[in-house]
């Protein structure tokens, strides 16, 4: 029996989706059989990220209606064998099509036959994240080093620690510019573990080739040399077990000047 | 006259003190409050006590008891002493008396409220809540809101390891927490909010709290 872990961050456009597909992929990568089930209906983008839009025949709303089984609306990466699947969400209807407790039975149905479920969470504290929610054994929250950003973590930190079946939350900051964190116009990763006060599962630098990877329908993930990949990788050890020190800024910034380095030996 | 005074009228430095007999039938005591008022050789206005004794007036009794007493020009009610309260009311006084713990961290959105006193061991986040019918004590940041005296408490306060709330509410009194405000310190941490006699929300270190307030200290006994 696996483990479903939802990803979630209450405010939009902080990384939740791209977490998602980029967690998913490090741990297949790591061997491990993950489905990504992306549960923002009517705003769905894993697929697209993933690169995996075109494959889409049935979708979540079509499982929890009984339009079809399971494992015909799972979309298979075939990059990775048999070990990244994701179960799409439905483009057509909106958040209200499902109910927490049809999230409940589908997830604890995947559960049966993955190592890690991950549940892309909507944005938003209404339906679609009462059912992202209702499946999942843990929880981890994105942000971004934007106090709007913090803000919303701690709200939602809040509503997943008044849920009694999730274990405590775990805490992921992204899109970290090490320069502007240095420089203090940001508030720095001390300031927000310390303000939410949750365990602290891993830091992502912002790179501009997360977007470009994202448009190209490979997660960022897959280049073991970008910083940001580098993040997620730890974080998917993390996830795994493993105690793996976290990334400094000093580390990203040699990574920084070596990426100078590397377009100059182009 | 064969039966005794339901009634006694004593002469203080704090004008007359009327004694009522806790005893007798409320008719019987309301007649002979009138003689007695009506009688009396007064001139000028005097303040009157009141002192029920171990007789229960309701708001109804009271008023029926003060409307009797004002058919004199000459008197004027200043003071009420009961040595009674109804078991309601004494429920809402101990449980403003009561203290409730919370512990963990309020977050943004979420409302901790509490009858009594409130002790928050943790941090109160930006625009998270933390209403109470006493004083709210917080071991940690106030960061959000904070409402002390709920209920009307004028001397109810709010104290904190470190106070930088938007809003601190004391009674019926709101103060935003801008920069604009002289009395917010740099590092605002040991400290209290409380409210003035003018009624404003002033800001003081923890320390001057027993000065301000030596009411809220409940410990009795020497060293």
């Amino acid at each position: 029996m696996g483990e479903a872990i939802v990803i979630t961050s209450g405010k939009g456009g902080v990384g939740k989706t791209t977490t998602s597909a980029n967690l998913g992929t490090a741990l297949a990568l790591q061997g491990k059989k993950v489905c990504l089930v992306d549960t923002d209906i009517g705003l769905r983008n894993l697929d697209v990220i993933l690169g995996l839009e075109n494959r889409i025949i049935y979708d979540l709303v079509d499982v929890v209606e009984e339009r079809c089984k399971v494992h015909q609306a799972l979309v298979k990466d075939k990059r990775f064998e048999d070990r990244l699947f994701l179960l799409p969400a439905a483009q057509t209807t909106d958040k209200s099509a499902v109910n927490p407790e049809q999230m409940k039975k589908l997830v604890l149905e995947l559960k049966q036959d993955y190592d890690y479920v991950l549940i892309d969470c909507p944005a938003g504290i209404e339906q679609g994240f009462k059912n992202a929610i209702s499946g999942a054994d843990r929880a981890i929250v994105v942000t971004t080093p934007e106090i709007s950003a913090v803000r919303d973590a701690d709200r939602i930190i809040g509503l997943l620690e008044a849920e009694e079946e999730l274990e405590p939350p775990k805490l992921i900051i992204n899109r970290i510019r090490s320069g502007m964190m240095e420089s203090g116009e940001t508030l720095d990763v001390n300031e927000i573990t310390t303000h939410l006060s949750i365990d602290l599962l891993g830091i992502v630098m912002d790179d501009q080739n997360v977007i470009s990877a994202s448009n190209k329908g490979e997660p960022v993930v897959m280049d073991p040399t970008n910083p940001a990949a580098i993040g997620y990788r730890n974080i998917a050890r993390r996830i795994l077990g493993e105690s793996v020190p976290l990334m400094t800024m000093e580390k990203s910034k040699a990574g920084f000047f070596g990426k100078i380095k590397n377009m100059f030996s182009k | 006259m064969t039966k005794s005074q339901l009634i006694t009228i004593k002469g203080t430095k704090d004008g007359l003190v009327l004694r009522l007999d806790d005893h007798c039938a409320f008719t019987e005591l309301l007649s002979e409050l009138k003689e007695k008022v009506q009688s009396s050789v007064l001139e000028g206005v005097s303040e009157v006590q009141l002192h029920l004794g171990h007789r229960y007036c309701d708001e109804k009794d009271m008023n029926k008891i003060q409307s009797v007493i004002h058919t004199s020009p000459h008197l004027r009610v200043s003071k009420v002493h009961s040595d009674v309260i109804s078991l309601k009311e004494c429920e809402r006084k101990l449980i403003e008396k009561q203290s409730e713990t919370y512990i963990g961290i309020v977050r943004s959105g979420q409302v901790v409220k509490a009858d009594g006193d409130l002790v928050i061991i943790g941090d109160v986040n930006q625009s998270a809540q933390v209403i109470a019918g006493g004083s709210i004590y917080v071991l940690g940041r106030v960061k959000g809101i904070a409402h002390a005296g709920a209920q009307g408490n004028k001397d109810a306060v709010i104290a904190a390891s470190w106070l930088e709330a938007t809003h601190l509410k004391i009674a019926d009194k709101i103060e935003i927490m801008t920069d604009e405000l002289t009395i917010l310190s740099e590092q605002p941490e040991m400290e209290c909010a409380y409210l003035q006699k003018n009624g404003q929300i002033a800001i003081d270190r923890l320390q001057e709290l027993r000065y301000l307030r030596p009411d809220l200290a409940t410990f009795k006994g020497g060293i």
